[in-house]
């Protein structure tokens, strides 16, 4: 039986110095910038290529599968009016034709290995991924450089996905109480930041794009110093790191790749107040306070005044809202996770015949009380554990840490902050639960849609 | 007892599970929503705690509870940091040996259940899928819904509840899994003093009813106004478990419309652009149970879109999938594979769905040889055995009066209903 090829090679400078062995041109030369130990079974792994692209690697062997995402720090925020739902359909556009293989290759090939590949888009940030076994990963790697580098766009492509993105459009958004009160909240909570317009684009903006936009947007924002690629799983990282430096070494860096920086969003001084009349049975509140970034220290005190409001069977609001006094189906809150602040979003999801008033009414007097008592020790204990819970199922598989780690080190700036977030919330005391309630969930801070039925 | 473990030290997390051989298909006729009801009943807590400590004690254990009933099961599942297990154990044992079953209680839940039912006419993905199988499976109790609906619930009782749970629970029939950071020798003790009368479950569902097909095209119109986009389920009867033509099915259906490589994702999304999502399942159960095919289509192409996709499925059934396509789709589903049990709680969940569904465990253990072996003869004979594109049932959401003509029109319609969103 041969031997096994080691994980990887112990001391990381020895790794490098292998990888970059007779390799001369600057753009496939590896750097170590440092690792990050997550308990004994977990360490993080961070190298960067001459061309800028950083690689995160994080060794797993619990399952024969391997994880690949590929982080762009580019979404609807670097769109312009006009051109909302670039980023987006670009997303779609990447599963297309390369200079290497044909408009279908993509697909067929990762299926045909077992690979689930799939994509998603937001404000912040564009990311590819690929959940493999662990055998198809060579295939991974030469498959997202290549679209990374030789994308193709033709007419036909284009003309097909604005239409895929323009169903998707009437799914998610125009037929969808959810996400058409969404939309609405976030036009008019912000009015100068590229918060303001839906990640999927206005209809009209979808229906408008051509292939030149498309290929502009291309050059600009797909180069390797505008990506983080990060590898969970079991496989063999020299291999790994290896591959990369031959399917990547050859990108050079986009000059332009850095976006501008969005306009700040005023301080809003004044509740705003809107109606969506729409084909529903029940009618509902939606509530947007301005919230801080994902990064503020104070966002770790507000998700905890999250949990102890909305947190699952026994937070406030499910109990007052659904059980005692039965005037809602449901209640949900949750913060959004921006480079940039964002909103603490509030959802109450009333039953047939209840008053949108009496909801509110109840929902400050709740707001207020936090703010003037905080939460009880039992409140902040079931919070952090409850958290605790969320953050391991979160990882489980390969899929998942990849996941939190290439969201981490493109909204947070780096990917093993991940491991430290638990650690802030931990530290997270009941009197900075009253500080950012009082701070953050002011009426004056927020804008209100108020979903009615037709003809009520 | 049957207790199954499943260890892994990566994260300390564990997941445990009860699951019992009894869901929907044991809700007596007229009073649908009964099994669902008696596990969101037992849900909210054991004797002696009210629902509100109940609830206090999950929280700070850093635990998660839920009840999910199905047509053949019950599954009370917990979730819990690994340093709470032990307290989490007693509590779930409390939970399904001394549940409260409080009357006011219930009355909190069915409200709840029945207000439940009105929310659910917002998701019109859901809307579809219940009136696909109402429509496919008429009468037969794979027609009914786990919820029940608002006459059923009217009929349901505390009493009724509590003679459940005595009648199918109280006795103990049920598996115990545990899966995530545990010893396997010192869970079997742990478990065996926490479920004491435990006996093994038995296995439901064999007396039910063959399911029948209802002979030619029949469309149905969820008729919900101002809908710009049509949700669209095409179907008919697919497969048995033990049938000999399952895994020959599986490996076709895959081919047609099991990947997004394959001609239904294709034609519809990929050439067209006319849906998001185009896909094919097929499930299997006791009796055949349901193939089908949903899309996403604009109102506008729906029924070009309905017209596409019986084209598609003639060509699928009549004309056989090619050798290539169909070698693709066993590549595919022998490599994925490794997904349905990357994690302890996906491999636990195998396990328990073989003892209680009367899965052969050779599905499980020679699941790559049963999908390798298939020839194209054997995939295309068990197509066109078990899928008819003559009998089928069509569903549409949507506004009706947008397309109510043209769906008429499809080949082959030989009746047109149209039912309001709103009927519960």
């Amino acid at each position: 039986m041969a031997a096994q090829a080691p994980a990887f090679m112990g001391a990381p400078e020895v790794l490098i110095e292998r990888l970059n062995r007779g390799v001369t041109k600057r753009n496939a030369r590896w750097t170590f910038v440092r690792d990050h130990a997550f308990g004994d079974a977990l360490t993080l792994r961070r190298f960067r290529l001459g061309n800028g692209l950083t690689v995160l690697t994080v060794l797993d062997r619990s399952a024969p599968t391997v994880s690949y995402h590929t982080w762009f720090r580019v979404g609807s925020r670097h769109e312009s009016p006009g051109k909302t739902g670039l980023a987006h359909l670009f997303e779609h556009l990447m599963f297309s034709e390369t200079r290497s293989h044909a408009h279908g290759d993509f697909d067929r090939l990762m299926e045909r290995a077992g690979a689930e590949a799939n994509a998603a888009t937001w404000t912040d940030w564009t990311c590819y991924y690929e959940n493999a076994p662990r055998d198809a990963l060579p295939l991974l790697i030469e498959l997202e450089a290549d679209r990374m580098a030789n994308l193709v766009l033709r007419t036909p492509q284009v003309a097909s996905e604005k239409e895929v993105v323009a169903n998707e459009r009437k799914l998610r958004v125009e037929d969808d109480v959810e996400g058409k009160a969404l939309e609405l909240l976030y036009d008019n909570a912000f009015r100068r930041h590229p918060y303001r317009w839906p990640t999927i684009g206005w209809m009209q903006d979808i229906r408008g794009f051509t292939v030149r936009d498309c290929q502009q947007f291309y050059r600009t924002h797909y180069a390797p110093n505008n990506a983080t690629v990060v590898i969970a799983g079991d496989f063999n990282e020299q291999k790994a790191l290896s591959l990369v430096q031959r399917h990547y070494g050859g990108m050079s860096a986009a000059s332009n790749a850095e976006p501008p920086t969005p306009s700040k969003e005023p301080s809003q001084r004044a509740e705003r107040v809107l109606q969506l009349t729409v084909p529903t049975p029940t009618e509902k509140l939606l509530i947007g306070y301005h919230a801080p970034s994902f990064s503020d220290p104070d966002t770790p005190a507000l998700v905890i005044a999250n949990d102890v409001l909305f947190g699952g069977h026994s937070s406030r609001l499910h109990r007052l809202f659904c059980l005692d006094e039965e005037i809602a189906l449901s209640v949900r809150g949750s913060i959004s996770p921006f480079i940039d602040p964002g909103l603490f979003e509030m959802w109450i999801f009333l039953r047939e015949g209840k008053r949108k008033e009496d909801a509110l009414a109840l929902l400050d007097r709740e707001v207020d009380r936090l703010a003037a008592e905080g939460p009880s020790p039992l409140e902040l204990e079931k919070a952090i554990n409850q958290l605790e819970l969320s953050f391991l199922h979160s990882m489980e598989t390969a899929g998942g840490k990849a996941e939190q780690i290439g969201f981490y080190e493109t909204v947070a700036n780096d990917g093993a902050a991940v491991f430290d977030r638990l650690g802030a919330y931990r530290n997270v005391t009941a009197g900075d639960v009253k500080r950012v309630v009082a701070k953050y969930l002011r009426p004056s801070r927020r804008t209100r849609v108020e979903i009615l039925r037709n003809g009520s | 007892m049957s207790i199954f473990v499943e260890s892994s030290d990566v994260l300390p997390l564990v997941d445990l599970e009860v699951a019992l051989p009894v869901g929907s298909l044991q809700d007596p006729a007229g009073q649908e929503g009964l099994a669902q009801l008696t596990g969101h009943l037992m849900r909210r807590g054991p004797r002696g705690l009210s629902q509100e400590r109940f609830e206090d004690r999950l929280a700070s254990l850093g635990a998660r509870l839920s009840v999910d009933v199905s047509m053949r099961s019950t599954r009370i599942r917990a979730t819990v940091l690994r340093r709470n297990l032990e307290p989490l154990l007693a509590l779930l044992a409390d939970v399904v040996w001394q549940p409260a079953l409080r009357a006011s209680d219930f009355a909190k839940l069915k409200r709840r259940a029945q207000a439940a039912l009105i929310a659910r006419r917002d998701d019109d993905q859901t809307l579809g899928a219940v009136c696909f199988r109402e429509a496919l499976f008429g009468e037969h109790p794979y027609g009914r819904t786990l919820s029940g609906h608002t006459d059923s619930l009217a009929r349901i009782g505390v009493q009724q509840v509590k003679d459940f749970y005595a009648k199918n629970i109280a006795k103990g029939a049920f598996v115990v899994g545990v899966a995530g950071d545990v010893a396997e020798v010192e869970m079997r003790s742990l478990i065996s003093s926490h479920f004491p009368r435990s006996r093994r479950a038995r296995k439901k569902g064999s007396d039910v009813p063959a399911t029948r097909v209802r002979r030619g095209r029949h469309v149905v119109i969820v008729d919900k106004p101002e809908r710009t986009q049509t949700q669209l389920f095409i179907g008919t009867l697919g497969a048995r478990t033990r049938d000999r033509n399952l895994f020959p099915l599986i490996v076709s259906n895959t081919a047609f419309g099991g990947t997004f490589s394959g001609p239904l994702m294709q034609q519809v999304r990929g050439v067209r652009g006319w849906s998001y999502g185009a896909y094919s399942r097929l499930l299997h159960s006791t009796q055949r149970d349901a193939w089908y095919m949903s899309t996403a289509p604009a109102a506008e192409y729906s029924a070009d879109c309905a017209a596409l996709q019986l084209d598609l499925l003639e060509r699928w059934v009549d004309g056989g999938t090619k050798k290539a396509d169909l070698s693709f789709a066993q590549r595919y589903l022998i490599n994925s594979h490794c997904f349905d049990r990357d994690t302890p709680s996906k491999r636990l969940e195998t396990r328990l769905d073989v003892e209680l569904l009367d899965i052969p465990r050779s599905y499980v253990d020679k699941y790559d040889q049963l999908v390798a072996r298939v020839t194209r003869q054997e995939a295309n004979d068990a197509t066109r055995a078990r899928i008819s594109p003559r009998d089928l049932i069509i569903v549409v959401v949507a506004t009706a009066s947008e397309v109510a003509s043209s769906f008429e029109q499809l080949p082959g319609v030989r009746s047109l209903e149209i039912v309001p969103f709103d009927r519960t």
